[in-house]
């Protein structure tokens, strides 16, 4: 093993974001004056406001596979999006040259969405302060190599430790670090250091000749000092079980059935079958069911659902959205009364509201969404056990993938990873790779029970798709019964 | 091929090596794309942009790492280099990660695949915001007193890419595109608000359908939806339109790969060379179509783009296998990446079928799912339109079709004539026999 050199570095490695504001000037000498002048070639043609994005993040991945990490990535993405809004209207431009010519000519083509008289851009630029909901004890960027490489190699160790029948084990560490800069036309500038990690494990058994596959992560915008020994035995104890456990899974019969989801994971759930259709642009735009439910009830009163920016270390943690919002928890749901929708600057114009921190995008390249951060459904008072003893015959969820939801209908679908038959009150067989459907705002008013054991997902890897765009989001909910949804089996 | 681009590759080339790598790879792309969005008879979002993005292969003492960045200052990048190699050299020796032999870059065809549309340059802001128009204004007025909401956008790009490593390899690539698309939501009962949209993708753009034919045709897939609910759960002939094809075959197709075999997270590992699928499977690799989506000349690897059939009337007869991965099961390389994938067609149209069948679903979507790779093992949520007498009667909506893929595509009973080429996947309409199709 040679010298502890990190995959990449550079000179910003030294530098701790949030407490050291003026990064972007300091590294690309992004001064007042250039951003001013850039917000007013963008605000030529007129237009509500405008906003700048710039974006230096570096991301790093290492790959253990068949017993060596031989392999690694890297990317630096650099770059400043370039944003006119007049109305509902966006005008957007971005360039990867942080030059003033370049800037300019993004700006000329996010100027092109208005065409009335020019407007001026705030004399002065103010720092925005906010709180730091994941402060780092040292950059990412400066964590060596040599010190990651052996998260992945006990991983793997593990995971052969824990069962003969284990025969690959596929492990990697991701970390990212992304530095962002907002400044808007009406003089706020603010800067940000977003960290990113996760290990992650995918196992593959064999018994008898048949072969199951499961994996497991934990992860978030945490310190590299939250992957201990007890995080890899964790991670690796997880999978290995989850994957022991299909040799024995049944496939249910098809039709409707009462379903309980477990506490945690499968809060992803929640965010695709029910927080979508909460974000405001589906809702201006009167694509989304909720759009005329705002005060009324769509959940029994012992639901509460929250999207809430400011978890520590959570992955959809932000200390202020990617228009200069800061970070914050919002009450959608409150006892079963809709309260809100999540809100970027757009919608809060359209509904005379305030924006509520969830204007997203997934790199300098997107103009913003309204987009979910950490969405979780608060605990209720029922044991999880009493949960499962007033079910007959159902099934019980414990791990879903792959949701998606049509948005104007609100019809869903999840593909069930892990779970268990539920017969006369009690677990039974395991079942896997099975569709769950039905429809969002259905299986919210369905939502009969709800327990007492709520559960956040500490995953890494959540990512949610929108409009192209992909975003980190956290999840997690108590467990909680839905009275019925169409299970996808094999046989009527 | 645009000089200042091989100029900086050879450069970066020249600095890996003498920052003491043995051999790499270097991958520039760029792509200068624009998009128009209406909404409301106005623009809704315009975006114009220029992108570049630099790919290196590090191979050093048996080690192997990427990286990638778009921060192209030399001296942002010299640094960057000097990063990369010397933190390669700290992962663990794996003798199987090389450059390629030089031997598979040999043969590239001599073909102009005729992926530049001529008239890409003359395409101007004024046709850009014409075709959009086009596109929201006949699903406005097909969609009529139904419309709840539309949203039209074309988008188009001039991509370029050139590709060198330092045993010999060197192809370059120019392509445009031109992407249409339309979305509409319609006014249902209740509180239900049907979505639907329809698109096309094309090289040149005199290949893409009429604006008005697109709109027309997001307005009448949103229609055929209102009124959808699930039915019983019952076992019937399905139709997979075209271009839905992909996502349940692609479940398949995802572990025909060599990653997948040697790793074995795949039900196809020891499959070769036998039935999979019913006689009306075939699956052919096709990199060499004039005016493809996925045409091209050589692969990611450099190797040569050749013609393969992948499976021959349901017997498997190649895997996707790339360099490292052919070392490392000890087979002879094809390529890590498909480019066209073609189902032959048949010879009937969707609608001739269907009047033959007399009874079953028409499966216009699919929303969720998995297939597990490992076990093929798969489950899907369906929508579409319940047909009797061969017309449709019933809108169909929160159903589902689970299978496994070894036994799902014994089932396949014919193949329409109506190849999807929007897609680099040009599959047509697949008919399916006794699919437990799940709902009430």
């Amino acid at each position: 093993m040679g010298a502890a050199v990190p995959i990449l570095s550079g000179s910003w490695q030294h530098l701790l974001g949030a407490e050291n504001p003026g990064y972007f000037e300091r590294e690309f000498g992004i001064s007042d004056a250039l951003c001013q002048k850039v917000l007013a070639e963008a605000l030529a043609k007129g237009g509500d406001f405008a906003d700048l994005f710039f974006e230096h993040t570096i991301s790093n991945w290492i790959v253990l596979e068949d017993g060596k990490v031989s392999r690694a990535f890297s990317d630096v993405a650099l770059g400043v999006g370039i944003r006119t809004v007049k109305g509902d209207q966006v005008g957007y431009g971005f360039t990867q040259e942080l030059n003033e010519k370049s800037m300019l000519g993004a700006a000329a083509i996010a100027a092109t969405i208005a065409n009335g008289l020019k407007v001026k851009p705030a004399a002065k630029l103010v720092w925005l302060e906010t709180k730091n909901h994941y402060p780092l004890e040292k950059l990412l960027t400066a964590v060596a190599l040599e010190s990651k490489l052996p998260l992945v190699q006990k991983i793997n160790e593990k995971c052969f430790s824990l069962s003969p029948l284990v025969i690959k084990v596929n492990a990697s560490f991701h970390d990212q670090q992304k530095r962002i800069m907002v400044v808007t036309s009406d003089g706020i500038k603010a800067e940000d250091l977003q960290p990113r990690d996760y290990l992650t494990t995918l196992v593959v058994a064999e018994k008898n000749g048949k072969r199951e596959q499961a994996g497991w992560n934990l992860g978030g915008r945490y310190n590299f000092s939250f992957f201990t020994q007890n995080a890899i035995d964790e991670i690796a104890a997880k999978a290995v079980n989850d994957v022991l456990q299909l040799f024995d899974a049944v496939q249910p019969p098809a039709g409707e059935m009462p379903v309980v989801f477990a506490p945690g994971v499968t809060g992803v759930l929640l965010h695709e079958a029910i927080g979508h259709g909460m974000e405001a642009d589906f809702n201006r735009k009167k694509t989304s069911t909720y759009c005329t439910m705002i005060g009324k009830k769509v959940a029994e009163p012992f639901v509460t659902i929250i999207d809430d920016g400011t978890i520590p270390n959570m992955l959809g943690s932000i200390n202020f959205d990617d228009e200069g919002t800061p970070g914050q928890r919002t009450v959608l749901v409150e006892n079963g009364i809709l309260k809100s929708y999540m809100h970027d600057k757009i919608s809060a114009h359209y509904y005379k509201l305030q924006p509520t921190g969830n204007g997203r995008r997934e790199s300098y390249q997107y103009y913003v969404q309204p987009r979910m951060r950490n969405t979780i459904m608060l605990a209720g008072v029922t044991p999880a056990a009493d949960i499962i003893r007033s079910i007959q015959k159902g099934i019980y969820v414990q791990n879903v993938s792959n949701g998606e939801i049509n948005i104007g209908e609100g019809d869903f679908a999840f593909f069930v990873s892990q779970g268990r038959m539920i017969e006369a009150g009690k677990l039974t067989a395991p079942i896997k790779d099975i569709n769950i459907m039905g429809n969002g705002p259905k299986m919210l008013q369905d939502i009969t029970m709800v327990g007492s054991d709520l559960e956040l997902h500490a995953g890494g890897t959540g990512a949610c798709g929108k409009g192209g765009q992909s975003v980190p989001c956290g999840f997690g909910q108590p467990s909680c019964l839905v009275k019925s949804l169409t299970v996808g089996g094999v046989k009527p | 091929m645009n000089k200042e681009m091989l100029d900086l590759v050879a450069w970066v080339i020249k600095a890996t090596k003498s920052a003491g790598a043995d051999n790499c790879k270097v991958n520039l792309d760029t792509n200068r794309s624009v998009e128009i969005t209406y909404r409301e008879r106005k623009p809704e979002n315009i975006k114009e942009a220029f992108t570049k993005a630099l790919n290196i292969e590090v191979f050093v003492n048996n080690r192997f790492s990427i990286q990638s960045t778009s921060d192209l200052r030399k001296g942002a990048l010299q640094d960057f280099i000097a990063n990369a190699v010397a933190a390669t050299k700290l992962l663990a020796e794996d003798p199987l990660r090389t450059l390629p032999d030089p031997k598979y870059y040999q043969g590239r065809a001599e073909l102009a695949l005729e992926l530049v549309d001529p008239a890409y340059q003359s395409f101007s802001p004024e046709n850009r915001h014409d075709m959009v128009k086009a596109l929201e204004k006949a699903c406005l007025q097909e969609g009529g007193d139904k419309v709840i909401s539309v949203t039209a956008q074309e988008q188009d790009g001039f991509q370029e890419s050139l590709q060198m490593t330092s045993n010999g390899f060197a192809g370059h690539v120019q392509g445009t595109y031109y992407s249409v698309f339309t979305e509409m939501t319609a006014k249902d009962e209740g509180e239900r608000r049907p979505n639907g949209y329809s698109y096309a993708v094309a090289v040149s753009r005199k290949d893409l359908p009429k604006s008005e034919v697109v709109g027309i045709e997001a307005a009448l897939r949103t229609l055929s939806m209102l009124g959808a609910k699930k039915i019983k759960t019952e076992t019937l002939p399905v139709i997979i339109e075209n271009q839905n094809v992909e996502r349940i075959f692609g479940g398949f197709i995802g572990a025909m790969f060599g990653r997948s075999i040697q790793q074995k997270r795949s039900f196809l590992a020891d499959k070769k060379g036998q039935q999979i699928g019913s006689k009306h499977l075939t699956l052919i690799d096709e990199p060499l179509i004039k005016g493809g989506l996925g045409s091209r000349l050589f692969d990611r690897d450099g190797f040569s783009a050749q013609k393969r059939t992948m499976i021959e009337a349901g017997i498997l007869k190649e895997f996707f296998v790339d360099w490292y991965y052919s070392r490392k099961l000890g087979w002879e390389p094809t390529s890590g990446s498909s480019s066209n994938l073609v189902i032959p067609p048949g010879k009937r149209p969707v609608s001739e079928i269907m009047k033959d069948l007399g009874r079953g679903i028409l499966i216009t979507g699919f929303i969720g799912g998995n297939s597990n790779p490992t076990t093929g093992d798969t489950s899907i949520g369906i929508t579409g339109q319940f047909f009797e007498k061969g017309e449709p009667v019933q809108a169909v909506a929160e159903m589902n079709i689970a299978d496994n893929h070894l036994k799902f595509w014994n089932k396949l009973i014919e193949v329409a004539n109506d190849p999807f080429l929007s897609s680099a996947r040009r599959f047509p309409s697949l008919v399916f026999e006794n699919i437990v199709v799940s709902g009430l």
